[in-house]
């Protein structure tokens, strides 16, 4: 029992999402109803919690009024803790099913139920009191309101003696007043709604705490399972640790050498990774390549695959080289195939929780967790998943989902979008079609704290294994297969010939140059030539003149001296 | 009416009434039925009284869990009870004659 003087005292059930969502437990003195339809669980949670107190060293007084001390015990032992409730000395169990034929005929009340239950406490020293289809018995009052005072009287008779008293009843179609017992929720602190409703043909179970004076509490409505160790709320029954401060830093290796050259050595341990892309595009592969590669180092790996079983997975794998065999031999790789089409939301949810509790991987593969999205009640697939990635985390989990996309979804990448933004890296594998072939692309949308190309490069599967071809690019294209390799024949003969060319025309050029020189170096000796004429011709016209002046000059002189008599000699010296 | 539950070692009785003390619905039983009792001429000596507050286990033996409730003990196993105050006269008459 949990609680101060001041703050309403509780009794922890056992279950830990009941506790965790009542604050620590239902009341521990007075009752607490329990409503819901035929099938919502409320004889067995009943017969949980009792089984559950026991286990405790508690002990219990379970009053039947609908199905018998073998009936009960009967569906008890179709669950785990069904043995607790055999012959054992703390619990009785008191069988006050109306007699066949039973008449009325006037008022009655529950005094001598009381006097045997307080028998029985006394006997036992009980701290739990149910009283299980009591409408059965009560729906006989002409006034409902003395079925209701009934009730009333039964909750102080527990209060007062400190014990936690749980009716059950049946609800109708009224979301809170039971069937026959009108008005009893409001004189109970607490009320629980169990409920029942058809998602794709499945029956799936809902839990809400309608109230609960006096104690804080959820009041959401949950899911409810009920399997055979009894009533879960998935959602609520988890304890996660708290997350590993600071992040590691630490990479490891996805199996495959160039990927983990492009992420930048790998991927950080802890992480989230999503693979999208359409079917073929080498998801799976990828996957089992990381299984391998950690089993490689020792460590444990959780495979959950939905709607592929573990032998095509295997032999698919060993035929690009990926061997899972021998580590599901040795244990550490634990391969989980579900159907997502055989169970509810919920369902998955929680077994995959107690998957990873049992098998405390280093590592889980959910293949594809797109999966999630088409199982009955799919709509919370996404707030399904966000809880998973969160609950990996906290526990250090490196995590790969895979997402599935629709060859007729243009968009299909976006399948896990939500996914993609709790991811730390993104991978997007497609294919490229060119020339007629089709060939896988893999490229890194986003990883977190690793500097990573973005380029999209080939992904090649072969019996060696997974490798990335180096990026071909083309203009604006990237090419693969054969178009890459075609490309790349073409582009080192168009070397070859350009360089043949090259050589070509420069040997052409030095030889242009060769006679351009000569020709220079006849054209220089020409002018040489010419200007050693034009000198020499000068010269001669030099001497002529001179000559010719020399013979005017004389001519002059004669005339002068034939006209003077001067002497001639005399006259030249003074026209010098 | 006899009282007390040692009657029925002497024989079978033909009725069995469980009251509760002196709780309302029980005093009014008691009355109810010791006034059509004497109405229809049958002798109160068939009628044994239990009190389940004075020896609860008698809850656990008869089966008896709504109170007060008159009992009539079959020979199959296959008892017939009629519960409440006894105030509605007409059923209270059919159970004590058509037994």
């Amino acid at each position: 029992m949990t609680g101060s003087a001041a703050a309403l005292a509780k009794r922890e059930t056992g279950i830990i999402g009941l506790d965790r969502m009542t604050g620590g437990g239902l009341p521990a003195a007075g009752g607490a109803l329990i409503l819901g339809r035929p099938a919502a669980g409320k004889t067995v949670l009943t017969l949980q919690l009792v089984a559950m107190a026991l286990a405790r060293g508690q002990a219990a007084i379970f009053v039947s009024f609908e199905e018998s001390r073998e009936q009960l015990l009967r569906n008890a032992a179709a669950f785990d803790w069904g043995r607790q409730l055999n012959d054992d000395a703390n619990f009785a169990l008191i069988d006050a099913r109306p007699g066949a034929g039973a008449q009325i005929a006037g008022e009655f009340d529950l005094e001598g139920l009381l006097a045997a239950v307080g028998h029985c406490v006394e006997r036992t020293g009980a701290e739990w009191v149910i009283f299980d289809g009591i409408d059965q018995l009560l729906r006989r009052h002409r006034d409902p309101l003395l079925a209701a005072d009934q009730v009333h009287l039964l909750s102080s008779w527990c209060e007062e003696r400190g014990l936690t008293l749980l009716l059950t009843g049946k609800l109708d179609h009224s979301e809170l007043a039971p069937r026959h017992l009108d008005g009893v929720e409001f004189l109970l602190s607490t009320v629980l709604v169990l409920s029942t409703r058809l998602v794709a043909s499945r029956l799936a179970r809902r839990f809400r705490i309608a109230k609960y004076r006096g104690s804080a509490h959820t009041t959401d409505e949950v899911p409810m399972l009920i399997d055979a160790a009894g009533v879960h709320f998935p959602y609520s029954d988890e304890t996660d640790p708290a997350p590993s401060s600071p992040a590691p830093v630490e990479r490891i290796s996805t199996g495959v050498d160039r990927l983990d050259e492009v992420l930048g050595g790998g991927l950080y341990r802890g992480s989230t990774t999503l693979i999208s892309g359409k079917p073929g595009t080498a998801k799976t592969t990828l996957c089992g390549s990381f299984a391998a590669a950690a089993a490689a180092r020792g460590e444990k790996v959780l495979f959950l695959s939905f709607d592929e079983l573990q032998a095509p997975v295997t032999r698919n794998l060993a035929t690009v080289g990926v061997d899972l065999n021998a580590p599901i031999r040795d244990g550490l790789v634990s391969f989980h195939a579900r159907e997502a089409w055989s169970s509810l939301l919920e369902e998955h949810y929680f077994a995959i929780r107690r998957a990873v509790d049992q098998e405390r991987p280093h590592c889980v593969v959910v293949d594809p967790a797109s999966a999630l999205f088409k199982v009955p009640g799919g709509e919370a697939a996404k707030v399904t998943v966000e809880r998973l990635l969160s609950a990996f985390r906290k526990r250090g989990i490196t995590t790969i989902l895979t997402s599935l996309g629709s060859q007729d979804d243009p968009v299909s990448e976006a399948t896990l979008s939500h996914a993609s933004t709790l991811a730390d890296t993104w991978l997007v594998l497609g294919f490229n079609v060119t020339a007629g072939e089709r060939n896988r692309s893999i490229s890194v949308v986003k990883s977190r704290g690793s500097s990573h190309s973005n380029q999209v490069r080939e992904l090649m599967l072969s019996g060696d294994g997974i490798d990335l071809a180096d990026v071909y690019e083309y203009g604006s294209e990237v090419l693969m297969g054969t178009a890459r390799l075609q490309k790349q024949n073409e582009e080192t003969f168009a070397g070859r010939l350009k360089a043949l060319a090259d050589a070509q025309r420069k040997r052409e050029l030095e030889h242009q140059i060769q006679l351009s020189e000569a020709e220079a170096e006849r054209l220089r000796l020409e002018l040489a030539a010419q200007e050693q004429e034009r000198a020499t011709r000068e010269a001669i016209s030099d001497r002529y003149q001179l000559e010719v002046l020399q013979r005017r000059h004389s001519a002059t002189l004669r005339s002068d001296r034939s006209s003077t008599g001067a002497d001639p000699k005399t006259q030249r010296k003074s026209q010098k | 009416m006899s009282m007390g539950v040692e009657a029925r070692s002497e024989s079978r009785p033909r009725l069995i009434l469980f009251v509760t003390g002196d709780a309302p619905r029980s005093l009014r039983a008691k009355a109810n039925l010791a006034e059509t009792l004497e109405r229809l001429g049958i002798d109160p000596a068939d009628v044994v009284e239990i009190d389940l507050t004075a020896d609860p286990t008698q809850t656990l033996v008869y089966g008896i869990f709504a109170t007060p409730a008159l009992l009539r003990p079959k020979e199959s196993g296959r008892s017939e009870i009629l519960y409440g105050d006894l105030s509605e006269q007409k059923a209270l008459e059919r159970f004590l004659t058509l037994g």
